[in-house]
């Protein structure tokens, strides 16, 4: 096992490394002059100035680089063009909002997802199976910025049950839960199909195996049956999918933030390439790499844990 | 007689149940209130520098002016932009060209214990912003002499017209305290060391700012106690949001503008605060397919303006006969050509001009791109076909500067918008000939234009000012190198319990708007 952590890690490592070049990389590819594009074409020769200094861009660009990696390896992600406060602050600031929306969004994918899957496994070609697959397939068609727009417009602007905007008030733990609600939703709702469909899935193959045919011989509960014998192996590829959807997610929430005007890491990101605020786009986009990597390493390792046929593998 | 049995579960049930249906009307009062005095607007993004030296504008400004002291505030007198003194002065009088005279009002005191405002802010304030990165607006300034504590004159170096209207109505013309700006270094970021005005100022970033009654204030009581300035990028998510009743008022787009005034949602109004944006098509008269005037008048004359109005705008926008904006001294109501394809035909012919090929570079939004495809198809309906090239702003803002590389000698057509103050000074100031190859990528130089502009900065009469820019914007029309668009406006839409007040440019000055 420690093997196996020991080169998921590295492995994590050289996809951030690769990361951070590409995000380096990204200022000089961009056509046109880095300080005129964050400051604007008014910009006076003083500020373009700073600016340059501030961003080091008056020294090669291989120095660039070194001195980029070097402080991001100190957690100094820079400071943000316009207000000079520090990167890594700002993303401190936001990256709450983005949790909370990602975990509140994927657990009731999670709770409703995986037990819709089971039902519609169980019992296979029924009304409920037909429906389930119908609905999954629907949810799963439908950007989720699609259904923010929607659940904005019915929930909010037409029958004004639910905020439209916001994160609620700062201290108000009651009202930030309120505002979670239609976002949480939007970005949730295409996952609870596929969860849904991937536990169908996994389920009616681990259904048909000797084991569980002998543990319904021997009499054990239908209960029993599905969820402490089938849904243990059949929920493993659903563990890397959520995983995988966790990262998937953060995406998401990129136009949820924007569309509810709620703080958090993918409106950071947004706002900032708007304003050509490179230091922020870099910090935030290694940033939400990192926990995308984290996510899935986590995931991984938690597979690995429950079999160890995948550890053995690596 | 069946009775009804009680359950443990059951119990929980319905208590949970009732529970959540009780607690939904108090989710919407606490959403939705707007009683009292809290009135809720939108800011597109983070007040990141409020210094008026090194602020980028906008909403930064929104917020000095509920804050800080300024000498003077727009107006309108009839139709056209003017300035009167503000609350914070008693006098405000341009002796002469080059002095202005000012007498503070009695009893304003700064915050945080920094004392009563003086003269010495005034002259500290407007002296520091002559280094500053908006060092540009005080380029008339010479010094400000303090004669008294509350009185003080503004001493400029050369006559200048515009001083009152575009640096002390604009944002940098905010007076700061001396003493607390010593204190915090010299510069601040996103708090003000000392405030001097109705309101306060607390910002959560990426969350909202909030502009609460100040304790100290002894001046005009605000109609809105508290200001909740929510941070909404999009424009149509603050459309929305205005729509489910969660803003007071707030910034819309042309199309909305467009639906709205075909079908205003209950209890709303429209306000325009101005129309200080002009968009043209530039033609670059140094290019050798476009050299000869006559196919530049050429196709002065087959671009149908109007039809962009319509298609590319919803007609929601002014149309345009030249730089200066409605409301400004200078305005025309005609330009000196018209839509005429047959003449544009003509015109090509004398030339001997056929099969010709241009491109029109231009912003890749979709106004833009709109009017773009409209002049492609007019174009064509000439005989010139016409490639559009989009662009990114990196390269867009940077292709007719001499100093950013080659692209200008390949600029051949493109659509520009520049927005300005409400002096027509500003406007005209991008095209004398020291601004060929920086933003006069027309091209042209011409002595009477430049002389007109030295005249009509020192000019303060308003009808030979008038004539002036007038007479600047038919030598423009000469050139045959623009074909003038359109003014979009600074428009919101407000809750029709609220009556808006902005500045022509577009700043909220929420110390001035009024319930009802």
């Amino acid at each position: 096992m420690l093997y196996y952590l020991t080169k998921r890690l590295g492995l994590s490592a050289l996809v951030i490394g690769l990361v951070v070049l590409v995000l380096f990389s990204l200022l000089y590819f961009i056509p046109g002059d880095p300080a005129t594009i964050a400051l604007g074409p008014r910009a006076t020769e003083e500020a373009i100035a700073r600016y340059a200094e501030k961003m080091h861009l008056d020294e090669p660009v291989w120095r660039q680089f070194l001195i980029y990696i070097g402080n991001a390896l100190t957690g100094d992600l820079g400071l943000d063009v316009f207000s000079d406060r520090p990167v890594t602050a700002i993303i401190l600031e936001r990256i709450g909002f983005t949790l909370s929306l990602v975990g509140v969004g994927m657990g009731w994918a999670v709770l409703l997802g995986i037990p819709l899957g089971c039902l519609a496994a169980v019992r296979p070609n029924s009304w409920l199976d037909r429906v389930t697959g119908i609905l999954s397939v629907g949810t799963i068609a439908v950007p989720s910025f699609l259904v923010s727009i929607w659940a904005l417009l019915i929930f909010a602007v037409h029958l004004r049950w639910l905020p439209a905007i916001g994160a609620g008030e700062p201290g108000q733990v009651g009202d930030q839960l309120i505002h979670l609600i239609l976002p949480a939703f939007a970005i949730g709702l295409s996952w609870v199909g596929y969860l849904a469909r991937m536990v169908r899935a996994s389920m009616l193959e681990v259904m048909g195996e000797n084991y569980i045919r002998s543990a319904r011989a021997f009499g054990l509960r239908p209960r029993r049956v599905i969820f402490g014998y089938a849904l243990r192996v059949a929920i493993l590829p659903t563990i890397t999918l959520i995983g995988m959807g966790f990262g998937g997610m953060i995406s998401s929430t990129v136009f949820a933030e924007i569309i509810f005007a709620r703080p958090g890491l993918g409106k950071l990101i947004f706002d900032a390439v708007m304003a050509r605020n490179f230091p922020i786009v870099q910090g935030a986009v290694l940033v939400a790499t990192g926990l995308y990597v984290l996510v899935v390493l986590f995931s991984d390792t938690l597979i690995a844990w429950f079999d160890p046929r995948v550890r053995e593998s690596l | 007689m069946k009775q009804t049995e009680t359950t443990r579960r059951g119990f929980l049930g319905t208590t949970a149940a009732l529970g959540a249906v009780g607690l939904i009307p108090s989710w919407t009062t606490a959403v939705f209130a707007q009683t009292g005095g809290t009135l809720r607007l939108r800011i597109g993004r983070d007040n990141n520098v409020l210094d008026p030296g090194f602020m980028t504008g906008n909403s930064e400004i929104e917020a000095q002016k509920q804050c800080l002291p300024f000498l003077a505030q727009y107006t309108r007198d009839g139709e056209t932009f003017t300035w009167e003194p503000t609350y914070f002065v008693t006098k405000l009088e341009q002796r002469d060209a080059t002095h202005i005279d000012f007498e503070l009002a009695e009893g304003l005191q700064w915050s945080n214990g920094y004392g009563p405002v003086t003269a010495s802010d005034v002259k500290y304030s407007y002296e520091r912003m002559k280094e500053t990165d908006w060092s540009g607006y005080f380029d008339a300034l010479d010094h400000v002499e303090a004669t008294s504590e509350r009185t003080g004159t503004i001493v400029l170096n050369k006559p200048f017209a515009p001083f009152i209207m575009i640096t002390l109505c604009h944002g940098p013309g905010a007076v700061l305290s001396e003493k607390a700006m010593a204190d915090a270094g010299g510069k601040f970021t996103t708090k003000f060391p000392a405030v001097c005005g109705p309101y306060t100022y607390e910002a959560t970033p990426g969350q909202r700012a909030v502009f609460s009654a100040n304790p100290d204030w002894n001046g005009p009581k605000p109609a809105f106690e508290r200001v909740e300035c929510n941070v909404i990028t999009e424009i149509k998510a603050a459309e929305l949001a205005f729509e489910a009743g969660e803003l007071g008022c707030t910034r819309v787009g042309a199309d909305t503008l467009a639906r709205y005034t075909k079908d205003m949602p209950d209890g709303a109004g429209i306000a325009v605060a101005g129309e200080l944006q002009y968009m043209w098509m530039g033609m670059n008269t140094q290019h050798p397919k476009l050299q000869d005037i006559r196919v530049r008048q050429a196709i002065q004359h087959a671009v149908d303006v109007d039809t962009i109005l319509q298609g590319a705008y919803s007609g929601t926008t002014a149309k345009s006969y030249g730089i200066i904006c409605p409301g400004l001294i200078g305005q025309r109501d005609s330009a000196g050509y018209s839509y005429d394809p047959e003449k544009a035909r003509a015109l090509l012919a004398e030339a001997g001009v056929s099969g010709l090929e241009l491109t029109l570079r231009t912003l890749n939004n979709q106004e833009r791109m709109l009017t773009a495809q409209i002049i492609q198809a007019n174009l064509a309906a000439v005989g010139i076909t016409l490639n559009v090239l989009p662009l990114d702003s990196g390269p867009f803002w940077e292709m007719g500067q001499e100093s950013k590389g080659e692209t200008w000698k390949e600029l051949e057509l493109w659509l520009m918008r520049f927005g300005t103050t409400p002096d027509p000074y500003e406007a005209s100031q991008w095209f004398t000939s020291n601004q060929v190859g920086v933003w006069n990528w027309e091209r042209w130089t011409d002595e009477e234009f430049d002389r007109l502009y030295e005249e009509g900065i020192n000019e303060t009469d308003p009808q030979a000012r008038h004539d002036i820019y007038v007479r600047m914007q038919e030598i423009m029309d000469n050139t045959g190198a623009y074909v003038w668009i359109n003014h979009e406006p600074e428009a919101f839409v407000h809750s029709s319990g609220v009556t808006v007040n902005a500045a022509p440019s577009g700043e909220l000055n929420y110390r001035r708007f009024a319930k009802g």
